[in-house]
């Protein structure tokens, strides 16, 4: 192995391979900021500009724009409520209200480092064990991916806290919303109303951009536009009560981004999710999250990462994509004249570690360039909102306009936007709802797919053993909870009783 | 050190930068009359997002007939209702010889399960670039060795087939299997022939038949197993020379998806033979050669009107087995 890091050191520390990394994660953070323009577009579209360069070097500059755009997005969704792609959506909970609070900086500051750590961690991870990893996560077929998705929805469970029925109401919906479509695993079209631009389904990413920029517009509007957030430069630095609080949940964010990112399907939307349900689970400052707490930026932005960087071990150990955008780079291994497949590793040592060396340095310029960005991009909230929304909405409807060169998605956005706002007026929860519309086609799909496994018997889910355990733990964590409460309800009483039997 | 091609390189990503950000697709209003040709600025629509197949289809023609014509061909991803947005706007562009579509199965298979407005009969049909046929594959550790004791098993007990997408050339091809030798298969859908081969690695499924361009790195590791090509002939490659076809097996189908570019409907005659000719002299130059062979397609190339009949033959396949469901 220590061979092969030599190797790969060698590979991508030459000038020309540093330049365009450096050049790809820059461009990725742009392509990542923007809402609308994911890393798989922003791949696909320069693609072509690197068809000139080494293929080692072309590979690394498009990596960069896939993990530089995980550094990207969260910056829109912390600043002004615009996630970027469906991965950062999470960050918009805590990372905005963060930022409403003046803590804009430190949200930033915490979203670049927990991504550094995520990204060295699961890089390390990759480069020890990618194929005995890959070979695990073949283990995963339809019935444990269905395991895991339940596993997923039971986190709503945690998103609820007080509002369990709103949160059930807006997971519905959800779940609803992605039900419009071709049924996956058949050829019938639901709730399309003979419109062919339904026939796809509604675009996850113009849903998410109208309920979060524009509902979040309107609400403003409305209520008259928060005050510009006066800060001092100062002030919007991170402290070292935020950075210590940040580190625990960065760890346990990096560890399920891995896990989640390896399974080709669910990846790291879901990973963001459940690190969040997670941290309000286990963290110290759980009450607080939701509020504005740093946890609820260190863990979603630490799986958001590690799911991007474990997404590339089934992609390059076995040449089967781990995301959207890795399907797009491994389009771009063919043009370049390379197999993926099993024998990368061996065939093509120098560009495999050269690529995964070059990981580590574009982590790097990206923690140099947004750790003295992040104070200076908190600068834009000081600007009156009244200036602010106009490029808001102008960002949105571009962002919503690119993901298909479709006039549709604008409909879509203003639709969603207003319902987006009616949720805010109407105090429903967001989360739940972006997490029933992710969640909803992977689980119709895989619930059809291990339906046809058992042949129509569902309990196939409990005849192997993973998708046993993970269905099981699935109960458990809606049940947990709940049980929880009324174990501590009826010890308080006995605490109580007893303190009365004592006094008497 | 940073040589003369880097520069060059950071050049064109400039200029790619610029197009991106001015939201460029330059609408063609060119100079009509030098040899018929409709324009400068052509539009090239793959219906598809950028990455997929289609779009690396779509790409390479473009950049091909931008070799040959010499005039500039925009790639356009129109994305949504699995392709049918993409084929609306070319049927709104009637009688536009400007703008063409990166076409393949999803042409034949949307009017046939779905209420589109469109058909093949919509369009001009250009250029069938090639044929995508499928192989099919079982796990290494397998017992089967042919695909004959694929159909056999199936007649003694349940298997399951993998397939990418409910309409998917895997599906249909699966479905004429099923009437000729009078079984029956538990289809498995994915959404990708990815989460295809991933399954069928991780021996969830029984057997699938997929694209070889999709499965050539399991196939040269040794993780697959192929058992028979649904193909009239052979495969040249080298690494599927011995793969006998269906038909050697007793199996006598064969079904592929297609690839190619068609045009808007209702173009001038003048126009169409332009589009020929600038495709023939395409499918002659090396690009052609390199984009078929990276993606392990057969060059069984129709121009115009023998690429219209054989759309026409196809839709009644599609039919006889979609049409029904």
């Amino acid at each position: 192995m220590f061979d092969n890091l030599q190797l790969g050191l060698e590979t991508a520390i030459s000038p020309e391979n540093l330049l365009w990394c450096f050049v790809g994660v820059m461009l990725g953070t742009v392509i990542g900021m923007l809402p609308g323009l994911g890393s798989a577009t922003g791949v696909a579209i320069l693609l072509p500009v690197t068809l000139g360069m080494e293929p080692v070097t072309a590979l690394i500059m498009l990596a960069g724009i896939y993990y530089g755009s995980q550094y990207g997005a969260s910056t829109s969704s912390i600043l002004i409520s615009t996630p970027g792609d469906s991965s950062s959506v999470v960050l918009t909970l805590d990372g905005y209200q963060m930022a409403r609070k003046g803590r804009a900086g430190a949200a930033l500051a915490v979203a670049a480092l927990s991504s550094f750590l995520a990204a060295v961690i699961s890089l390390i991870g990759l480069m020890a064990l990618a194929r005995p990893i890959a070979d695990l996560a073949l283990e995963f077929g339809p019935p444990e991916n269905l395991a895991v998705i339940l596993l997923g929805l039971a986190t709503i469970v945690s998103f609820a806290g007080e509002n369990m029925l709103r949160s059930l109401i807006m997971a519905a919906v959800g779940l609803l919303i992605s039900m419009v479509g071709v049924a996956s695993g058949f050829t019938t079209a639901r709730f399309t109303f003979g419109n062919v631009n339904l026939l796809s389904g509604l675009d996850f990413v113009a849903v998410m951009i109208g309920i979060f920029a524009i509902g979040e517009v309107l609400q403003q509007i409305h209520r008259g536009g928060d005050p510009p957030i006066r800060a001092r430069f100062r002030d919007l630095m991170l402290t070292k009560d935020e950075f210590r609080r940040s580190i625990a949940p960065a760890f346990r964010g990096t560890g399920l981004g891995f896990g989640l990112g390896v399974l080709p399907g669910a990846g790291a939307t879901l990973a963001t999710f459940m690190s969040y349900g997670l941290e309000k689970q286990v963290s110290k400052n759980r009450k607080e999250i939701g509020k504005g707490a740093v946890e609820g930026v260190a863990a979603p932005e630490a799986s958001n990462n590690a799911a991007a960087n474990a997404s590339f071990i089934p992609t390059l150990s076995l040449g089967i994509p781990g995301s959207g955008t890795t399907a797009v780079l491994l389009g771009a291994f063919v043009i370049f004249g390379l197999q993926p497949g099993p024998q990368l590793f061996d065939q093509q040592p120098d560009l495999v570690w050269g690529l995964l060396v070059s990981f580590f340095f574009g982590n790097l310029l990206l923690l140099i360039l947004n750790l003295p960005l992040a104070p200076v991009f908190a600068q834009v909230l000081r600007v009156p909102y009244s200036y602010l929304y106009p490029i808001i909405l102008f960002m949105a409807l571009i962002g919503a306009f690119a993901i298909g060169n479709n006039t549709f998605a604008l409909w879509v956005v203003f639709g969603a936007g207003v319902f987006g706002y009616f949720m805010k007026r109407f105090d429903f929860p967001a989360a739940p709802l972006v997490l029933g519309l992710v969640l909803g086609p992977l689980l119709e799909r895989s619930l059809v797919q291990t339906s046809s496994m058992g042949r129509g018997n569902l309990l196939i889910l409990f005849e192997r053993p993973i998708s046993a355990t993970l269905t099981v733990a699935a109960i458990l964590a809606i049940l947990a909870p709940v049980l929880l409460r009324a174990v501590r309800r009826r010890r308080r009483s006995a605490l109580t009783s007893e303190r009365e039997e004592i006094r008497q | 050190m940073i040589d003369r091609r880097t520069t060059a390189s950071l050049l064109a990503l400039a200029a790619t930068g610029l197009l991106v950000l001015s939201g460029c697709s330059g609408n063609a209003q060119g100079g009509e009359g030098d040899g018929g040709s409709p324009g400068r600025n052509i539009t090239m629509i793959v219906p598809f997002s950028a990455g997929g197949g289609s779009d690396l289809a779509g790409r390479a023609i473009a950049q091909g007939l931008e070799d040959v014509t010499g005039s500039t061909v925009t790639v356009e991803n129109i994305v949504g209702g699995s392709g049918a947005v993409g084929y609306s706007d070319l049927l709104a562009k009637e009688g536009d010889g400007t703008t063409l579509l990166a076409s393949e199965t999803a042409l034949m298979t949307l009017p046939v399960v779905q209420d589109v407005q469109f058909s093949h009969e919509s369009f001009t049909p250009i250029m069938k670039v090639g044929e995508d046929y499928n192989i099919v594959v079982v796990a290494a550790d397998a017992s089967y060795e042919t695909c004959m004791d694929v159909v056999d098993a199936a007649a003694e007990s349940s298997l399951t087939a993998a397939v990418s997408g409910a309409t998917g050339p895997d599906h249909i091809a699966w479905s004429l299997i099923e009437d000729q030798h009078d079984i029956s298969l538990e289809r498995v859908t994915f959404e990708s022939s990815a989460e295809v081969t991933a399954a069928l690695l991780g021996g969830h499924i029984d057997v699938a038949a997929t694209s070889p361009g999709e499965i050539v790195g399991q196939l040269e590791s040794g993780d697959v197993k192929p058992l028979c090509a649904l193909a009239p002939e052979r495969y040249e490659y080298e690494l599927l020379a011995d793969v006998p076809t269906g038909a050697e097996q007793g199996i006598d189908v064969t079904f592929a998806q297609w690839r190619g570019f068609i045009a808007a409907g209702g173009v001038s005659e003048e126009h169409e033979q332009y589009w020929i000719d600038a495709a023939r002299e395409y499918a002659e130059t090396d690009a052609y050669e390199t984009y078929i062979e990276d993606n392990m397609l057969q060059p069984q190339v129709l121009y115009g009107d023998e690429f219209r009949r054989y759309l026409d033959e196809y839709r009644q396949q599609v039919e006889a087995v979609l049409g029904d469901e």
